[in-house]
């Protein structure tokens, strides 16, 4: 979260003149709008440039410095920090590794003076909008074309479709890193003890609500900023009912698309759990880690619907033998257009190289360096995650049981993988986080909800000056 | 006549001879000294430099600002488009941006009238709604009350926000807690920052709170600089303590008003901080979005930064506008254009 400046230096108070009082903040909100001047940045890739070979199919030059800026949020920058150590060691690269909590507001004056670092990890939640800059960045079809420090092609050692989510207009400019399982998550240990068995519909979880009230828990909880993670689930819930039109209509921004039968039927059933009670009030209120903890640690509800991270993020708030065990979000009916082991899957941290950058041949080359045996392990093991590379977690999950259910569900999908972007792509989770806080609190119904999702989606696809990205 | 030796100059030429010897000798000043180095260095120092750093480090960002929000600049790129005024007219039918406006406009009116009551009423009972008896002088232990309201605005502004966010906390905050001891049932679980009706009273209550003692502070420090006779005369007349707030403490120290007025509507105006730290995402239906915070997701996770500058233009524009008007209004109330220093 970005801490601003005290807006109105305490001793200027006391001079109290007019001009200081209207024009001091006055320049403050422009001049948060005024651009560092514009520079020229080198050209791509002239300054340093080796001899491309076997080993070094970027042509990095021995001896020169390759800048990585790395987004220092769950996962830290430790792990590439080791990957850097690993390109250093094969190609005697000095990789200069920083981290970054704000990357759109640290970044962006180096980009319009043409001077950004050689590889961005472009994540968190003041990420730049990849629609804003992606035609600065650089195709990385030949870094997943080339091979690894093993000798293999790095394309046939990733998961199937994780190149999917960093491909725009047929442009692979960004190389999402770590894999993520959607997922409803819950308490293996708890549900054992209960003798409750996950929910496969929404009816089957307004049954499971009843039960859980009787020992007095929630079925479901939310924390404000988050409220967006059942939109999320309520999306693959209807992509599986509906099949793949119901995701291409969304991410095409088609009129009524939020009013398509799949997707309504799952609103409605949502509907009926928060109608019935079993959503802990409140959660339009409370801060959304202080709402995980709530499932995870006092299990005041029993069920969160999330990506793999919430393992991590949780590590220091989860009950002691807790189990935390993912399922695929569940479906509407019994026969859904896609079987109920469909998993919605992406590739999160988006690392990408832009053109201007002093050593682009560096940044691919790291890139390279983090998709080998040896990074790519090295995070599974530290972080509890996988990354986009196959085989690099054991059956065990290094002792996690949610890193366990992850492999599993990719196991059992088979080739049933999908994502979408459009809720990142056109930045409209501000605005949906807002509806969703107000539907989940019981506060409005589901043509209210469709009413001002519609909206969003309307105010994106007839706005001339946001470009859209086609997707089939 | 003559035997006096002295010419004595007559009323009429006299004068008039005195005036040319007073200009030449005022023009012989200014050739004196118009090109020396002293005279030189000064301006130099105290006016050429002083303006070009204002001109460079303030002026230019206005200016560039301005010229962003005629443009479709998305942040990232060196270059731009030049496309007019579309950015304002979308502005203007762009429904979250209006009512962050309103929410905006809101705070600017309600904020500094609240802050301010109660600021001078907490400062005249400090300084001089004591004992009717003897001096005048303020309530018994004045000097703890006036360190104690001081608090919350040694505590930054995210501080406050952070700590209140918790206090409002639905199910672990310390309010919900208070009030469902007490017996108050139905706020277990009220979420008071997530419910419409009461979001937005519930982080202008922290503003306030974190305000108000900053301007007691201000308003005890121009009380104490009026004659303490002037009270004393006021009692002898008889006018109780109410009246002497209004009659002579509002009008003694009014240019003191007049400035808090205008910087507290300004903090209104932005309020960036404590909303970041306690509505975040603008709060239930948007009833706590601000101007500022809309400026900030348009630029940084939209990606449109020259759309944010012209919400930025108009957001100095209204902050202009809100300045004027509360001069006007003390200028029509009878109060002088001097500002307190």
């Amino acid at each position: 979260m970005p801490v601003p400046q005290q807006p109105i230096p305490r001793r200027q108070f006391l001079r109290g003149s007019l001009a200081a009082a209207a024009l001091l903040p006055a320049s403050g909100f422009l001049a948060s709008c005024a651009s560092s001047g514009t520079g020229n940045g080198s050209g791509s890739g002239t300054k340093s440039k080796g001899k491309v070979s076997a080993n070094n199919p970027f042509g990095v030059a021995k001896g020169s410095t390759t800048e990585a800026v790395i987004f220092n949020g769950g996962y830290g920058i430790d792990y590439a920090k080791f990957a850097g150590d690993q390109m250093q060691k094969q190609q005697g690269v000095t990789v200069k590794v920083s981290p970054v909590t704000n990357v759109a507001q640290t970044l962006q004056p180096r980009f319009v003076a043409g001077n950004p670092p050689d590889v961005i990890d472009n994540s968190g939640a003041g990420l730049i909008g990849i629609n804003t800059i992606r035609n600065q960045l650089e195709d990385l079809t030949d870094v997943i074309e080339a091979k690894n420090y093993e000798g293999k092609v790095i394309k046939d050692t990733l998961f199937p479709g994780v190149t999917k989510p960093g491909t725009f207009d047929g442009k692979f400019v960004q190389l999402n890193y770590v894999l993520t399982v959607y997922a409803l998550w819950y308490s293996a240990s708890l549900f054992d003890q209960e003798g409750w068995t996950v929910p496969k519909t929404y009816d089957e979880m307004l049954t499971l609500g009843a039960k859980a009230k009787k020992k007095g828990k929630y079925l479901l909880g939310w924390g404000k900023e988050a409220a967006t993670y059942y939109q999320t689930m309520a999306i693959a819930s209807a992509i599986k009912e509906g099949g793949d039109e119901v995701r291409l209509a969304l991410e095409n921004l088609k009129p009524k698309c939020w009013s398509m039968p799949a997707i309504q039927s799952v609103f409605q059933g949502l509907k009926k759990i928060i109608d019935a009670g079993y959503v802990k009030p409140g959660g339009a209120g409370t801060q959304f880690t202080a709402a995980q903890a709530q499932w995870s640690n006092a299990e005041d509800f029993i069920l969160y619907p999330s990506g793999g991270w919430i393992e991590n993020e949780m590590k220091t708030q989860t009950k002691k033998g807790f189990k935390m065990t993912g399922a695929p979000e569940p479906v509407v009916s019994s026969s859904p257009a896609m079987p109920y082991e469909a998993l919605h899957s992406t590739a999160g941290e988006g690392y990408i190289v832009p053109s201007k950058g002093k050593n682009v041949a560096g940044g691919k080359e790291f890139l390279r360096a983090m998709l080998s045996k040896d990074a790519a392990t090295n995070f599974a093991k530290t972080k509890l995650s996988s990354t986009i590379v196959k085989g690099t977690v054991p059956p065990d999950g290094f002792g996690s049981t949610a890193l366990q259910s992850q492999i599993k569900l990719l196991a059992s999908a088979g080739t049933n993988v999908f994502s979408w972007n459009f809720v990142d792509l056109y930045g409209m989770n501000t605005d949906q986080l807002v509806l969703w806080n107000t539907f989940l609190s019981g506060g409005s119904d589901v043509a209210t909800l469709t009413k001002g999702l519609q909206g969003i989606t309307d105010k994106i696809a007839n706005d001339s000056s946001i470009k859209k990205v086609p997707v089939t | 006549m003559s035997a006096l030796g002295t010419p004595v100059p007559g009323p009429g030429g006299g004068s008039r001879a005195l005036a040319a010897s007073r200009r030449g000798r005022r023009w012989e000043r200014w050739r004196r000294r118009n090109l020396t180095f002293d005279r030189v260095s000064f301006f130099v120092v105290f006016l050429v430099l002083p303006v070009a750093a204002y001109l460079a480090l303030v002026v230019s960002p206005f200016v560039q600002a301005v010229y962003f929000s005629l443009t479709n600049w998305s942040g990232f790129t060196p270059d731009m488009q030049f496309i007019g005024l579309s950015n304002y007219s979308k502005l203007f039918s762009d429904a979250t941006f209006l009512t962050a406006l309103r929410n905006s406009v809101e705070l600017a009116v309600v904020l500094p009238i609240v802050t301010l009551v109660i600021a001078l009423f907490f400062a005249s009972l400090v300084t001089v709604g004591g004992s009717s008896h003897g001096n005048v002088r303020g309530l018994r232990n004045s000097s703890v009350y006036r360190v104690i309201s001081f608090f919350p605005y040694v505590v930054p502004a995210i501080v406050i926000g952070l700590l209140w966010s918790q206090i409002y906390d639905p199910n672990s905050g310390l309010l919900n807690g208070v009030l469902t001891h007490i017996g108050l049932s139905q706020f277990k679980s009220f979420a008071w920052l997530g419910a419409v009706r009461t979001a937005k009273l519930a982080v202008m209550f922290v503003i306030v709170w974190g305000l108000v003692g900053f301007y007691m502070v201000l308003f005890i420090a121009a009380i104490k600089g009026v004659p303490a006779e002037i009270f004393e005369a006021a009692r002898v007349d008889g006018a109780g303590r109410f009246r002497t707030a209004v009659s002579i403490t509002i009008p003694m120290i009014r240019a003191n008003v007049q400035t808090a007025f205008i910087y507290m509507g300004i903090l209104s105006l932005d309020a960036f901080v404590y909303m970041a730290a306690l509505e975040p995402g603008g709060g239930p239906q948007n009833s706590t979005l601000v101007m500022t915070q809309q400026l900030f997701t348009t630029a940084f996770t939209k990606g449109q930064f020259g759309y944010a500058c012209a919400m930025g233009v108009v957001l100095a524009a209204i902050t202009l506008v809100y300045a004027g008007l509360v001069f006007a209004v003390n200028r029509l109330t009878g109060g002088t254009n001097e500002v307190g220093e």
